[in-house]
């Protein structure tokens, strides 16, 4: 037997082997491309934590759960046999591009970020993490309505969900390693993207201003207590 | 496999047979049925608004949360294809010994198909189990949610109704007589392991289905089915459905049939793939559906 033919058929087996294990073998779930936008499920919340934060329906309406993953979960709101709306509450963590639309809005619903996306939708960012949205469906919602639909979650629950709030006091003085599996999910550098605070506060009012010309507004009257006398 | 769920949609058929056969049904049910093949109208029908800028960010989404495996609207699709390639071999092998029935030498073969009756009624049931696991894929529950399933049977409206209607009609009242629903039971009461192995379309699902070996699965298929019976019964007795119905809410689209309609049912599984149609006109819809909430 040749030289070169040892080295062929000695490739080729390898090959087939790699191959083989290649399509056999329960790899795939380690390939990427397994998650959306390749972030692991465990740094994302779990939409089963979503359910109980939904809107309670009134009288005549009914809350139908349709879709419930890492993530989002979903609801149709029906009044009789109509869909009115689509209820939603999904982790931005996925979708980090959806936030860039409330850069610029000056809407707020209990001092969270709202913006009105076409004729029918409307959503709501929650903690910088969580984007609730009520899509019209049918004969359609006005804003007025849909506004008031997102009022009805329960956004302070909601914003208690976020890892940021959990974590918080565990990190807060020197910090430590958690054991693996309990340590803070990963944080992603959004550029452009402040966390807005939960207080709706003017950006101005924390800018230091040079004492003579400070004027008396609301903000510096509620901050004058906390700075020393000029 | 690797075509996107909204791509799969685009490439729905606009007109053919399964298109014909699916508008007949829908004559039976009210709300009626249209064949939505274009992503973009199902994305502003969803959305509420036909901004073309929307309608893009929308569907790069669905495409990203269709290439993700972990969500399942792609494997619920592929159980779809799975029953469908099944369902056409199956029609196939009838087709072809109603054929060959006819000729002297080849008779044998009509012999050799396995019986007709209860194939027909594994094969429905291998549809609910397809359709039950898919709903968990889709919507994210755990694979054995009898329960869930059966209230969701309750809340399927429009196209879903559809095509449940298509599925009583075309799956078992045709093939199975007016009674079908209540001789199922007991129809694959007599299903073994060795009739499992028959069908294509198990041969294909076993791996989809929940549990080792052929009794587990059967025992899944069986309760899935019972669910499904539970809601199907009060289905056709609301909409006073039945065989002769069928054929003639099918004669109105497809054109006069002359033959019996254990024959209408098997032309229409050798010819059509109704069920995946509409299969991806469902999944598609729950994929925009998501998709809209999260951009």
């Amino acid at each position: 037997m040749s030289r070169s033919l040892r080295w062929g058929i000695g490739l080729l087996l390898v090959a087939g082997l790699l191959l083989g294990a290649f399509f056999f073998l329960p790899f795939r779930s380690w390939l990427p491309g397994g998650t959306v936008a390749n972030i692991a499920t465990r740094e994302v919340v779990n939409g089963t934590l979503f359910n109980r934060l939904f809107p309670k329906p009134q009288t005549g309406e009914q809350l139908v759960f349709t879709q419930e993953k890492r993530g989002f979960s979903q609801a149709r709101l029906k009044q009789g046999a109509e869909v009115r709306a689509l209820l939603s509450i999904s982790d931005v963590a996925s979708s980090p591009a959806s936030r860039n639309k409330f850069i610029h809005t000056e809407e707020r619903i209990q001092s969270w970020p709202l913006v009105d996306q076409g004729s029918q939708a409307s959503a709501l960012l929650v903690a910088d993490r969580f984007q609730v949205k009520v899509i019209g469906q049918g004969s359609g919602l006005d804003a007025q309505q849909r506004h008031e639909l997102l009022g009805a979650f329960d956004l302070a629950a909601l914003a208690a969900l976020s890892p940021e709030a959990i974590q918080a006091p565990a990190i807060a003085p020197g910090r430590q390693a958690l054991p693996p599996g309990r340590q803070s999910p990963l944080r992603f550098p959004f550029p452009g993207l402040k966390r807005q605070a939960p207080q709706a506060q003017p950006s101005q009012a924390r800018i230091p201003q040079p004492a003579a010309n400070r004027k008396p507004s609301i903000f510096n009257r509620a901050n004058a207590a906390l700075e020393p006398a000029a | 496999m690797s075509a996107t769920v909204l791509e799969r949609l685009e490439r729905l058929p606009r007109r053919n047979l399964t298109v014909l056969a699916l508008k007949g049904v829908s004559t039976l049910v009210p709300g009626g049925w249209h064949n939505q093949t274009s992503p973009e109208e199902l994305i502003s029908d969803v959305l509420g608004s036909d901004d073309p800028e929307l309608v893009q960010q929308v569907r790069a989404r669905a495409d990203e949360l269709s290439r993700a495996r972990h969500e399942g609207y792609r494997r619920a699709l592929s159980l779809y294809d799975a029953v469908n390639r099944s369902q056409k071999a199956a029609g196939g092998l009838r087709v072809l010994a109603n054929v060959a029935g006819a000729l002297p030498l080849v008779k044998r073969v009509a012999v050799l198909t396995p019986a007709s009756q209860t194939l027909q009624a594994v094969d429905l049931s291998l549809k609910v189990a397809a359709e039950m696991l898919a709903f968990t894929q889709v919507n994210g529950l755990p694979g054995d949610s009898f329960a869930a399933f059966g209230d969701s049977l309750r809340e399927y409206t429009g196209e879903a109704r559809v095509r449940m209607a298509a599925l009583v009609c075309f799956d078992a009242l045709l093939p199975l007589g007016d009674n079908a629903l209540h001789r199922l039971d007991g129809l694959l009461g007599q299903v073994g392991s060795r009739e499992l192995h028959q069908l294509p379309s198990y041969v294909g699902m076993a791996s989809l289905l929940p549990g080792r070996g052929d009794a587990a699965h059967l025992s899944f298929v069986r309760r899935g089915v019972d669910q499904w019976l539970g809601w199907a019964d009060g289905f056709v007795g609301d909409l006073g459905l039945s065989g002769q119905r069928a054929v003639r809410a099918l004669e109105t689209t497809i054109g006069p049939w002359h033959g019996g309609m254990e024959q209408l049912a098997t032309f229409l599984d050798a010819f059509t793939d109704t069920y995946s149609h509409t299969g991806v006109q469902a999944v598609a819809r729950r994929l925009v559906e998501r998709a809209a909430a999260e951009i």
